[in-house]
């Protein structure tokens, strides 16, 4: 068992990380003057991970098993986990993303309860050929639900125009047809390969002492073999598949999603990842003058949000909003990137969009939830959060401008969900 | 954690909530009004009227600036119902001094930017100017519009429009379509001075302390207006029990059906944890009777969950199903709540909805925006109670006071949006 330290010297807090033997890493941040503590047990296993080798041996297996396996956790032999938590009184969740699946609880009372159930039910699956073909039938509610979501349809429209191959492209719940095609040897399969200890993390933020979790997880987790477990994604050419994209859904106003594929070489740092936040809303926050003119244009209202989007193999950075019309929003946004390319950043604007994101790095440890979510992130991405506020501090323009170098108006997609006429 | 409470003035309230958890601090100024369908609309506009720009930041991109230097203050505008009042929030949250990089006092710079845009907004001639109107007239109908864009949501308005037709209740907190329409810079003006003058006031700040003068510069603000006819705001009008359920099917182009129906009940109030208690277990958590039948057992919807508006007494069910479903989904959502009514509520049940419930009411002291939130929607009280007497309140209730509030909540309204069949 090793475990590091990290202190956030500006707000005199820390948070440490220990990594257990058999590989499982711990993040405990404690907030001792909270009431409430949030909990997350999770594997760095989600939607984009269908191809992959284990001890030499590669499988690919069908779409939506992450979040199956999800939904699936939650039963066990002797009755479900909801029901083991109502009489702990916690509030509990899942969720999967494109790339991590995590089960959660918070909680003002009965804490090592609580953490067992956690314990207990994820690394003890359950399923059998009845209770799949079951939830064969929930999840496929579930699908059909996003398909009559706009904002949804919009995003992954979007990705399916940009990304050629990458399994991004593909909805987290995968698709009615290969939600079929999963039965529980698959699941199991794939349980083993990713719940396994060396791949997954455990988060805990509020009100409680880390040498207590600490000996608590320990006692409560089982060993299990190492594996050799690569992560198998293909090729992706560079450009896009087609730079537009439309679908007619019940809308009252046009719903779009402008987005640029962004082609890394290297894993996501800490450092890139607010150099880009920062370039964003330098570019497009509301003290900027590309919002200021696209709501004089009365072209966007205050749905229009910009984000970095990224993860293990992908990366974009996404626009998106409600306009009577996105192609000229999507033409404005992409002028402004190259003016700022070509006659650099308003030096006030840079200072004041350095001191909004450093409050907002302060305002997000008000919270057990975003505390716990931030560590989740440190957890997937490998980021040190104690010397955030340092970055922002330190930002300057040259990284404003690598960041805005990697967008290529080349490699944009517009998506518009239009209304049915 | 102590409250200590001051009358600012007339119908004004001053709160400080102290709580040292946080680095930020929040002062929240909120106004209540009569919900009449003359004024949803003004209301609804005024509070983002007034924070995109002022008498000093003409124009929204140099207020925006400002926020940013202040930290990354956050406003937070909103105009929603509570009880027969509309209510307009008007809040800023900015991180404290002491983790500025410098140590400014960006506190009082934001309690003192929030006052001014409430006092001092850019008015001419007993006039808003047209352009901010019209600007932000244009995103509130965009709104209005766009809420048929999510259909859970869209659903759950069109029954409560339904449930309360005739009343100002029923119409969207956005307001219409129409009214939005007629606002002019003099119609908002006035509406304005109405609420300066006239809404009931709770101002409450939040935070490690108060800050210095925050209250009293207020107290002058308020002095300049002749406060006499404070609103009436405690009264409620309750939805009697119906004699015919009100039943509307519409079509759209969806693949899922949603169903939501809405119940009177007979006990109404904020303070009412029977009636919260008593609708959780119905379809609150996952251990309640919507969720464990309707929901796991039978399969019948996607989702399926009851939630109580204790303020104005009624209970709604919200569910996501297949058409074919439908019937079926009614039937059995009716059958659970005559489960509850006849007694039939487990120990087990019964005690996870009081844990939960519990559980969450002690956790709202860790959430900034949840304390905003939870003293400023309960304003039957003067001094309302705190989140942890009221948890003491949620562990003493029975069952038979369970049984009882369920015995009040009776259907009125179904509303079902269905998808199209082929052809239509």
């Amino acid at each position: 068992m090793e475990t590091k330290i990290f202190t956030n010297k500006i707000l005199g807090e820390d948070y440490t990380v220990t990594t257990l033997k058999n590989g499982l890493k711990i993040y405990i941040y404690e907030k001792l003057q909270f009431n409430s503590l949030y909990a997350v047990y999770g594997t760095k296993y989600g939607s984009i991970d269908s191809t992959f080798n284990v001890n030499g041996k590669e499988y690919t297996v069908p779409d939506g098993i992450a979040h199956f396996l999800e939904h699936k956790l939650f039963e066990s032999e002797d009755g479900d986990a909801f029901s083991k938590y109502a009489k702990t009184g916690a509030y509990a969740n899942a969720f999967t993303s494109f790339d991590r699946t995590c089960y959660l609880f918070s909680a003002t009372t009965n804490f090592d309860e609580n953490l067992n159930i956690l314990l207990d039910f994820v690394q003890n699956p359950y399923f059998t050929a009845e209770t799949v073909k079951k939830e064969q039938g929930i999840i496929g509610q579930e699908i059909k639900m996003y398909e009559d979501s706009p904002s949804w349809r919009v995003m992954f429209n979007m990705l399916r125009a940009m990304y050629f191959n990458n399994p991004v492209k593909i909805d987290i719940a995968g698709t009615v047809e290969s939600i079929a095609k999963i039965d529980d040897k698959i699941l199991y399969d794939c349980y083993n390969t990713f719940y396994n200890p060396g791949n997954m993390f455990a988060c805990i933020a509020g009100n409680i002492k880390t040498n207590d979790v600490l000996e608590k997880i320990q006692n409560s987790v089982k060993n299990k073999e190492p594996i050799n477990l690569t992560r198998i994604y293909p090729n992706e050419p560079n450009g896009v598949v087609n730079d537009y994209t439309e679908q007619s859904l019940d809308v009252a106003i046009p719903l779009f999603c402008y987005g640029y594929k962004i082609n890394l070489q290297n894993k996501v740092s800490l450092y890139d990842f607010i150099a880009m936040n920062a370039f964003l809303k330098i570019l497009a926050d509301d003290a900027s003058p590309l919002y200021k003119r696209l709501t004089e244009l009365k072209l966007i209202n205050d749905e229009f949000d910009a984000e970095y989007f990224c993860g293990n193999s992908y990366s974009a950075v996404i626009f998106d909003g409600e306009s009577f019309n996105p192609s000229q929003v999507a033409k404005e946004i992409s002028r402004e990137v190259e003016s700022i390319i070509k006659n650099g950043v308003d030096s006030l604007l840079l200072e004041s969009v350095k001191y909004d994101m450093y409050g907002q790095a302060v305002k997000r440890y008000n919270n057990v939830e975003s505390i716990g979510h931030m560590l989740i992130d440190a957890a997937v991405f490998n980021f040190d959060y104690s010397n955030e506020l340092e970055i922002i501090k330190n930002l300057t323009e040259t990284d404003i401008l690598n960041a805005a170098a990697l967008l290529n108006k080349e490699n944009s997609v517009l998506s518009v969900v239009n209304k049915k006429v | 954690m102590s409250n200590s409470y001051l009358k600012l003035a007339n119908g004004v309230d001053g709160f400080f909530i102290k709580n040292d958890r946080f680095n930020t601090t929040v002062l929240s100024v909120n106004f209540y009004l009569p919900l009449k369908s003359e004024t949803i609309s003004a209301y609804a506009l005024l509070p983002y009227v007034l924070t995109s720009c002022s008498n000093e930041y003409r124009d929204f991109s140099k207020l925006n600036f400002k926020l940013n230097m202040l930290y990354g203050a956050d406003l937070v505008v909103s105009s929603n119902r509570v009880m027969d009042m509309q209510h307009v929030k008007i809040a800023i949250s900015v991180i404290n001094d002491e983790f500025t990089i410098n140590k400014n006092s960006v506190i009082n710079e934001a309690m003192d930017l929030l006052i001014s845009l409430i006092f001092n907004p850019a008015v001419l001639n007993n006039s808003f100017f047209e352009d901010d109107v019209e600007r932000e007239k244009r995103k509130l109908l965009e709104n209005i519009a766009a809420e048929v864009n999510e259909k859970r949501v869209f659903a759950k308005n069109r029954m409560l429009e339904i449930m309360f037709e005739n009343s100002p209740y029923g119409i969207s907190k956005y307001g219409t379509e129409a009214g939005a329409k007629a606002l002019t810079g003099q119609i908002l003006y006035n509406a304005w001075q109405e609420m300066l003058k006239t809404a009931y006031v709770r101002v409450q700040v939040i935070g490690k302390q108060l800050p210095g003068g925050v209250f009293e510069q207020i107290t002058k603000c308020f002095n300049n207006f002749n406060r006499e006819n404070i609103v009436d705001y405690k009264n409620v009008t309750r939805l009697e029990k119906a004699n015919n359920i009100k039943q509307v099917t519409e079509y759209f182009n969806v693949t899922q059906g949603k169903l939501v129906m809405g119940f009177s009940s007979e006990i109404c109030g904020q303070n009412a944890y029977d009636l919260l208690l008593a609708t959780d277990i119905f379809g609150g958590g996952p251990y309640s009777n919507l969720f464990t039948n309707v929901r796991e057992k039978l399969s019948l919807c996607y989702y399926c969950s009851a939630s109580a508006v204790r303020g104005k007494g009624f209970v709604m069910v919200q569910s996501g199903v297949e058409a074919e479903n439908a019937e079926q989904a009614q039937t059995e959502i009716l059958n659970q709540l005559e489960s509850i009514k006849s007694g039939n509520i487990s120990d087990f049940t019964f005690s996870a909805s009081q844990k939960a419930i519990s559980g969450a009411l002690l956790a709202y002291n860790d959430n900034l925006g949840g304390i905003d939130q939870w003293y400023s929607a309960n304003i039957t009280q003067n001094e309302p109670i705190s989140p942890e007497e009221a948890a003491n309140i949620v562990n003493s209730i029975t069952k038979q006071d369970v049984i009882n509030a369920a015995k009040g909540i009776n259907l009125n309204t179904v509303y079902r949006l269905m998808p199209k069949k082929e052809g239509e």
